[in-house]
């Protein structure tokens, strides 16, 4: 199993390697001149031109990549152009928020999802799993830009009970925390319930039963565990999306994340913050992927046992 | 099932304590209610840095106007008094002597003194400040003694005085910065009426009053801006009663809130100008009779009415009437396509022309050429719209690759000088501001002589008549001067709106 993490984890330097020269060519042919952007419109030629050879901006495309990415193992992502503050220090300063807020929209869904589409696949077909099914609909269905501005509606003009905007309390995680959870639960929950169905119509459920084990040891201890894996892949997957910024509702909220950050610098033609966020959330996505990948072991002990 | 129970309840429970833990559990804080000592701030962006030396944003420089001063102040209406000095002499064309009162005290204790504005120019300098260039005719400042200096320009530069208003020139303290180092932009100092306290990336700045102020305390004892990038949630925001101010409402807002009898809205001619420039280095626009009938061809106000909802002035010239010196009896040119077709057909163009119209992907300005596109159909002239990215737009405009462009300015100073040399100077063709490449002798003479003179009376005399001759040429179609618009709890007393934005919070209180 160690073996194994490790060689997961060695597997990171590829494909950090792919992340950074893909985004670093992006950059690299994007219109715009990092050193006029610093030093402003009106700023003489000479000056952008001698900010351009102290920046290495006219070195080679491949002498340019090197550095980057030596600067980036040693933990320097270069200064941002707008803020001039290292980017480092910038991702960090607003990654707490966005993991705060993936972490709170996660369990939501987690906590929506998956007693939902339990009791959907235990009760197929009854009427609760006609309603939940098509709630799930709507919440895939509903645009989370849209759902935020009618819950601010809702909860911060009419009944006034919730802040409309804003970081820094619990009340301010909770309406950004379900318009992102919701539509993650209704992922969750249809995930699911067809896992579940699935597994329930296996021969060793219907040993279970023949043994004559209660009906909720039959579904949480034999078929739930073994349904898990499909479930903990979508909320895995969720949660590494949901880490890249879920940048329509930070807007709406006026969320302080890492998204927002990144949108932001892309229209300021900030690069080399840019290149620093996609770095910083490629990293977190192939690490919640890993984790993903090392809790199907302690699920399913078949799969511990490929892993020797 | 009672497995399924167990882990939702589990997971409810992890939930609640798991956010708790992450975002610190505090009180409620729903509806705002009015809290008599804090002002909430809602504006649509974070600042950059809070060095005036790193940048030359307006976010950035509104909250700078709260930490620092300047040698001289800018009112409300535009007017140049003395800020920090108690004193200054004009002692030539390129002297000025400047003496500062006594017993000023910065944020860390220091005491204010000669040293620090000299100081303060000379790392604008060494740092390359995003706005040194408002001080390019400073040639060096001399301490003379501890509470005088003198400035010594290497040319004479009549609107000096007022840029020494300019938020840029916000006077730094030399310890402080050497302290900060290179994260001075996150720990500022200034002698200014509020201090800096804390600084949340993207969500929001506290300031906190600064109780030796030399100008004795400000009203309010705490100030928090916070960025709300959303037009109408910052809308919301004034709604609810989490703010007690709005920079910037956006326009669709600003009827709903003028409704609202908790809300105090504030409509004033800003300082931005919105212009249709024509390349006047390439034919037919080299013609002025093509100019001025494309000028009578435009239904502008119209326009105007549509692409800002009625949230803007049509323009008459090329200074919005608050800028000093503005000329305010241009007549501008009215809608009059019959004699616009009379022109076109004098200088040679009766079957009209195809060309083309160029613009950012700025929705006012798509509006504006679209609009145009039709009415310049009418009178013949066929045009095309592009649409790019901003950078490319302005290096390919700035080679003069275009025929007509859209593009606006901003006086951020408030001067003529400001507002006119960089955009209508024949020395400032191309990447310096006159993408029109369209200049003329008498023009250039009386914006240097505004430019150097530091008489008001002759700067007055040659930025009205300067202004009369651009009008008459018409390198531009003159389109609108935006409002800004601002709202305020009705509780909240002494905002007064400053047209650059830079809005000064000194005075105001929650009643």
């Amino acid at each position: 199993m160690h073996k194994y993490i490790f060689r997961r984890i060695l597997m990171l330097i590829p494909v950090m390697l792919g992340v950074s020269f893909v985004v670093f060519t992006i950059m690299f042919f994007t219109p715009g001149d990092p050193a006029r952007i610093m030093l402003g419109e009106r700023a003489p030629a000479d000056e952008v031109a001698l900010l351009r050879t102290q920046m290495g901006l006219d070195d080679p495309f491949l002498v340019r990549y090197v550095n980057f990415v030596v600067n980036a193992v040693r933990g320097d992502l270069g200064r941002s152009l707008v803020t001039r503050r290292s980017v480092a220090a910038e991702l960090f300063s607003r990654f707490p928020a966005t993991m705060q807020l993936a972490a709170a929209a996660v369990l939501v869904s987690v906590a929506m999802g998956i007693p939902i589409g339990i009791i959907s696949a235990t009760k197929q077909y009854s009427v609760f799993d006609g309603f939940s099914m098509a709630l799930a609909l709507v919440g895939v269905s509903m645009p989370n830009f849209w759902q935020g501005m009618m819950m601010i509606l809702l909860f911060s003009i009419a009944i006034g009970i919730l802040p409309s905007s804003g970081y820094g309390t619990f009340w301010h995680l909770i309406m950004p925390a379900v318009t992102i959870g919701t539509s993650s639960a209704a992922i969750i929950t249809r995930m699911t319930r067809s896992s579940m169905l699935e597994v329930v119509r296996q021969d060793y459920i219907r040993t279970a039963r023949a043994k004559g084990l209660s009906e909720s040891v039959v579904i949480n201890r034999h078929a739930l565990k073994n349904a898990l894996i499909p479930i903990v892949t979508v909320i895995g997957l969720q949660f590494g999306y949901l880490l890249g910024g879920a940048v329509l509702t930070e807007t709406i909220f006026a969320w302080p994340g890492v998204g927002r950050f990144m949108v932001d610098a892309i229209r300021q033609k900030d690069f080399p913050v840019v290149q620093g966020g996609v770095l910083l959330l490629a990293l977190t996505f192939s690490l919640v992927n890993l984790i993903v990948d090392i809790m199907y072991a302690y699920i399913d002990p078949r799969i511990k046992a490929q892993y020797k | 099932m009672r497995f399924a129970k167990s882990i939702a309840v589990a997971l409810v429970l992890i939930i609640v304590a798991g956010t708790l833990f992450a975002a610190g559990a505090k009180e409620p804080q729903a509806t705002k209610t009015q809290n008599r000592d804090t002002i909430v701030v809602a504006m649509g962006a974070d600042a950059r840095s809070l060095d005036p030396h790193e940048t030359n944003d307006q976010p950035s420089a509104r909250i700078m106007k709260q930490i620092y001063s300047t040698l001289m102040h800018q009112t409300e209406d535009l007017q140049i008094e003395k800020g920090l000095v108690t004193d200054y002499r004009v002692v030539s064309d390129t002297v000025y002597e400047f003496t500062l009162p006594s017993g000023v005290m910065f944020h860390n204790g220091e005491t204010l003194t000669s040293r620090d504005v000299k100081f303060t120019f000379d790392r604008m300098r060494e740092k390359n400040a995003p706005a040194g260039f408002l001080m390019a005719a400073l040639d060096r400042v001399e301490v003379i003694d501890d509470l005088n200096f003198r400035m010594v320009l290497e040319f004479p530069f009549g609107p000096f005085l007022t840029h020494l208003a300019h938020t840029a020139m916000s006077i730094v303290n030399e310890k402080a910065v050497t302290a900060g180092g290179a994260d001075y932009g996150r720990s500022p100092v200034g002698t200014g009426p509020f201090k800096f306290v804390e600084w949340r990336a993207g969500d929001s700045i506290t300031l906190e009053r600064f109780d030796d102020y030399y100008r004795g305390p400000a009203q309010a004892s705490t100030i928090r801006f916070r960025f709300i990038p959303e037009d109408a949630n910052r809308a919301i925001a004034i709604e609810t009663g989490e703010a007690d101010i709005v920079f910037d409402v956006g326009p669709n807002d600003f009827a709903n809130l003028e409704a609202l009898p908790s809300v105090i809205t504030s409509q004033i001619t800003g300082l931005t100008t919105f212009y249709m420039g024509f390349n006047a280095a390439k034919a037919p626009f080299d013609d002025i009779r093509v100019r001025r009938a494309i000028n009578l061809a435009l239904d502008v106000d119209g326009a105007t009415e549509a692409a800002f909802l009625g949230f803007a002035t049509p323009a008459d010239g090329p200074l919005p009437p608050s800028v000093l010196y503005a000329n305010q009896d241009l007549d501008g040119y009215g809608y009059d396509p019959a004699e616009a077709r009379r022109l076109l057909a004098e200088a040679g163009y009766a079957d009209g022309f195809t060309t083309s119209i160029w613009t950012n992907n700025n929705p006012v300005r798509v509006m504006y050429s679209e609009i145009f596109q039709e009415q310049l159909r009418q009178v013949g002239i066929e045009v095309s719209i592009e649409i790019m990215e901003f950078a490319p737009y302005l290096d390919r405009t700035a080679l003069g690759e275009h025929d007509m462009f859209m593009l606006g300015w901003v006086t951020v100073t408030g001067d003529a000088d400001y507002g006119l040399y960089s955009l209508f100077h024949s020395t400032q063709f191309g990447d310096a501001g006159n993408r029109t490449f369209w200049g003329n002798a008498e023009v250039d003479r009386l914006l240097d002589v505004g430019k150097t003179n530091p008489d008001p009376a002759q700067r007055e005399q040659a930025y009205m008549r300067a202004q009369e001759i651009i009008t008459e040429q018409a390198p531009w179609v003159f389109l609108a001067n935006r409002d800004e618009l601002n709202a305020t709890r009705n509780y909240v007393e002494g905002f007064i709106p400053h047209a650059a934005g830079h809005h000064n919070l000194y005075r105001v209180y929650n009643r």
